[in-house]
């Protein structure tokens, strides 16, 4: 039983960072490796706060978020701005992870640097992470359907155009990037008080890769496939040894298969509501014909929502 | 929108002579190639102005210029009484200019509404906090939105369409969409970059039709690069003819038609009046 | 005063490979516009070979470098033609050629982790501890011979780029690839051609790095300073790449030499987020513009 629950913790604390890179990579098309590093700025605050400081959990949480959502300016002012590629963030990105790991390996005072910080206290239960879990799938849903996060997903369709119809480009590039770094600074912050022990080497790119993985198998432009993959990748290799080993291995590969054959991914571009279900259900009681693109539904204002057009 | 009647078009019956946009001595230069070279153009508000010229003449560039993707190296860019010249392309778009693209530039994975729902959006009308909990101001926001979206759509007959994937739909229709979009901006000039591209003799037609209706209905100021001569003939009242960078001629349908310059540059050996414009 | 010629000395034959692991990354860049992740990867695939041409199969030492750069050459047309020539073809979106990039590079590398295991292991056939005495001035030999490498390499790669005609054909597409496809350049053969480069730059740098430190799966990390070194010379040039490389690497040997080794890298992210600042084109940008 206690194994389980620790997959469903781990899973769980899983899904929020990745709803987070969903965000930023699945819907407004940023390409990001490097964010195991928010994690890490997440976890080591609230540890030092809450062990440290003594202040309370929630609040270790708090500021788990905001510190990793704040660092994220330090990689997104410079190189979000409208004119620059994708490829500035990514290896920004990428410098930045290492530069926090190196910098924590390193930092021996108060957090005791690549040997670890030990003596948190168990406060991650099954039952938060359930509960952080449903608010934060709730708000980032809303984020998504927003104008905001339609503003996003314009910006990852056809950047130029977003651009001249109005749109701040950077202003919400760098929403979506805080927005991600927030998430995954609270997953780090529940990681550590789960595993109650935290050392650098737990955010290393192994764990970016994991995080973007869930996002390109569960599927561009969708909440509901990173939400199953994100949990699917932990409880797969915890189930089926052998696999772990060589998960980075078939993650790769599956990379290149995916983006050649199905870039989408499982769910790209579809989401769970209700109304879908609904319909589901009716196909399956009806034998209703699968509705096309044309098909007249209620304006998307009155649906619950759905993940983009569909 | 005002309904401005415009109901005939030529220059003299406009509601108003205000000059909307101005370029004076408008130049921009990459490496040794002067692309546009001390361009001047007048807009009056109400306009339907033509802008037109062989491929690599520049009229393209000038709308990028005037749009902010590009800076002017040399002069100045002035839209309702303010230098734009060089200021980022969302400020300019949210000044009230607006424009669709040679190659179409939708949001194809975007349903029909929503991409029309982006031109009313673009700077949000709430904030992100409202957003993320999901208050009541966002919701009506997005409600309101989602009926003047449907609005649009109706206007330009593609309302029946609202669910649909906008790359799933056909080219000419696309075309419409882009101009939907662009026309949910609210702007105050709207720039239209081969709105009659790949479109044969009878969509042509249609098209002018439509774009005469849309004219006389918003009294918007629109900018026109056309290169079916049919097209541009037949719906502007005034015209500028760019060669090389440089501005070769102005003036109404007849005067161009009978510009030596112009049909020496432009039109070829046909000195008839041009019929079923082929692209040059 | 001898410190500082020391560090100029090192930093120079570190710029050096900075500088060409930079230009093999940015030929492709400015060529097909993606960032080739696996560009680290190939790099580790490199001084695998030469490791295992030399200790396993008993290579002699200069052949073994000869099969390392083969091999890496060949892996990298291998991964074009399979992985990135299919998406670009398809025109797909640059989200999904960094993704199909990024799938490379965790492949190979963890493949690399499973198969030979994650430990270090030394160079073989070679000790990079000699030294060479030019005046007060002690440089490693392998940092002088790297040195002269790596600038010969880039002068024949100049060369090669500004002299031939198959050089033409690169900096034709490197302007506009759908152009030059049109004016009847052969595309396909400038990939050839542009990744094989590549290729042997990596495992050029990578038989260096595996020599001066050790051979290991992550090898390829410092890959990472071949991009930051593009984009402090400005993403897409050439000539910025090399100065890029060349102002990092004897910059990041001025700190390592005068405040501390360790935080080499923290620097080099510092100074990529400063120029990104004050010099969002980097040193020699190419301002792109997007055709609209």
């Amino acid at each position: 039983m206690g194994y389980l629950n620790s997959i469903f913790i781990l899973g769980g604390i899983n899904v929020l960072a990745v709803v987070g890179v969903a965000v930023l990579t699945g819907y407004t098309g940023l390409f990001t490796i490097g964010h195991a590093a928010f994690m890490a700025i997440g976890g080591y605050t609230a540890a030092v706060l809450v062990v440290k400081l003594n202040q309370p959990f929630w609040l270790g949480l708090v500021a788990a978020g905001f510190a990793a959502a704040l660092s994220s300016l330090i990689v997104g002012y410079p190189t979000l701005r409208s004119k620059l590629k994708g490829d500035y963030f990514a290896i920004a990105m990428l410098g930045f992870g290492e530069a926090v790991r190196l910098l924590l390996n390193n930092t021996y005072k108060v957090i005791n640097g690549a040997i670890g910080f030990t003596g948190i206290p168990l406060y991650t239960t099954s039952l938060l992470v359930l509960a952080l879990d449903i608010v934060g799938i709730w708000l980032i849903r809303n984020f998504v359907i927003s104008q905001y996060g339609k503003n996003c997903v314009a910006i990852r369709e056809q950047e130029v155009a977003a651009e001249l119809m109005g749109i701040d480009v950077m202003k919400t590039k760098l929403w979506a990037l805080a927005i991600s770094a927030f998430y995954a600074g609270v997953a780090g912050g529940l990681f550590g008080f789960y595993m109650t022990y935290l050392v650098p080497s737990m955010f290393t790119s192994s764990k970016s890769s994991d995080l973007l993985a869930a996002v390109v198998f569960g599927g561009i432009n969708s909440l509901t496939g990173p939400v199953l993959a994100a949990f699917l990748l932990v409880a797969l290799p915890e189930l089926l040894r052998f696999l772990y080993v060589w998960r980075l291995v078939i993650y790769g590969l599956l990379f290149v298969i995916i983006m050649i054959f199905r870039p989408q991914g499982l769910l790209g571009y579809r989401d769970i509501s209700w109304a879908s279900l609904k319909r589901f259900a009716g196909r399956l009681g009806g034998g209703g014909r699968r509705s096309g693109p044309g098909l007249k539904s209620p304006p998307p204002a009155r649906v619950a929502a759905s993940g983009g057009g569909r | 929108m005002d309904k401005i009647a415009t109901g005939g078009i030529a220059k003299d019956e406009t509601a108003t002579d205000e000059i909307i946009l101005q370029t004076r001595d408008l130049s921009v230069q990459f490496g040794g190639l002067k692309a546009v070279n001390r361009v001047n153009l007048t807009v009056t508000r109400g306009d339907l102005l033509g802008l037109i010229g062989p491929n690599g003449a520049g009229k393209t560039t000038i709308f990028n210029l005037i749009t902010g993707s590009l800076v002017p190296t040399e002069g100045e860019i002035i839209f309702r009484g303010h230098q734009i010249g060089g200021k980022r392309p969302d400020v300019i778009a949210r000044m009230g200019i607006s424009r669709t693209f040679q190659n179409i530039r939708l949001f194809p994975q975007m349903s029909v509404l929503e991409n029309v729902a982006i031109g009313l959006h673009a700077a949000p009308k709430y904030t992100v906090l409202e957003a993320l909990f999901r208050l009541p101001r966002a919701v009506r926001s997005d409600r309101e939105v989602n009926r003047k979206a449907m609005e649009h759509l109706e206007r330009v007959g593609l309302a029946e369409y609202h669910d649909a994937k906008a790359g799933s739909l056909p080219y000419g229709l696309q075309r419409k969409l882009e101009i939907a979009r662009a026309m949910a901006t609210s702007p105050q000039l709207l720039l239209l970059d081969e709105p009659a591209a790949g479109m044969n003799n009878e969509e042509c037609q249609s098209f002018i039709a439509f774009l005469r209706q849309l004219h006389r209905e918003t009294g918007l100021s629109i900018v026109l690069i056309e290169h079916h001569m049919n097209v541009v003939m037949d719906l502007c009242p005034r015209i500028y003819v760019l060669n090389l960078g440089e501005v070769l001629a102005e003036g109404d349908p007849r005067e161009i038609q009978r510009n030596p310059a112009v049909i020496r540059a432009y039109l070829g050996e046909r000195r008839r009046t041009a019929r079923a414009g082929d692209r040059a | 005063m001898v410190l500082f010629l020391q560090q100029l000395v090192t930093g120079l034959s570190i710029g050096g490979i900075y500088a060409l692991l930079a230009v093999g990354y940015a030929l492709i860049f400015s060529i097909f516009d993606f960032t080739n992740w696996a560009f680290g990867s190939l790099m580790m695939v490199g001084a695998y070979g030469g490791f295992f041409a030399i200790s396993a199969f008993h290579f002699p030492f200069w052949w073994g470098i000869v099969f390392a750069l083969i091999l890496a050459g060949a892996v990298s047309i291998f991964v074009e033609f399979v992985a990135y020539r299919p998406l670009r073809h398809r025109g797909a979106p640059r989200l999904f050629l960094m993704v199909t990039a990024m799938g490379v590079d965790i492949f190979l590398t963890n493949l690399a982790v499973v198969l030979i295991g994650g430990s270090f292991r030394p160079f073989p056939g070679v000790s990079a501890q000699q030294v060479v005495h030019l005046g007060p001035v002690n440089v490693g030999r392998l940092d002088l011979i790297a040195a002269v490498i790596s600038v010969s390499a880039l002068l024949a790669l100049w060369y090669f780029i500004e002299k031939t005609k198959p050089g033409l054909a690169i900096r034709a597409a490197s302007h506009d690839t759908a152009t030059a496809g049109l004016m009847g350049i052969n595309v396909s053969s400038v990939a050839f051609i542009v990744f094989s480069i590549s290729g042997v730059i990596s495992a050029v740098a990578g038989t260096f790095f595996g020599i001066k430190y050790a051979v290991w799966p992550y090898l390829g990390g410092i890959s990472n300073k071949a991009f930051i070194s593009s984009v402090i010379g400005g993403l897409g040039s050439l000539p910025g790449a090399v100065l890029g490389g060349v102002v990092l690497g004897v910059l990041e040997t001025m700190v390592s030499g005068y405040i501390s080794s360790t935080y080499r890298d923290l620097f080099a992210f510092t100074l990529l987020v400063l120029t990104l600042l004050f010099l969002p084109y980097g040193l020699m940008g190419k301002k792109v513009q997007d055709k609209i």
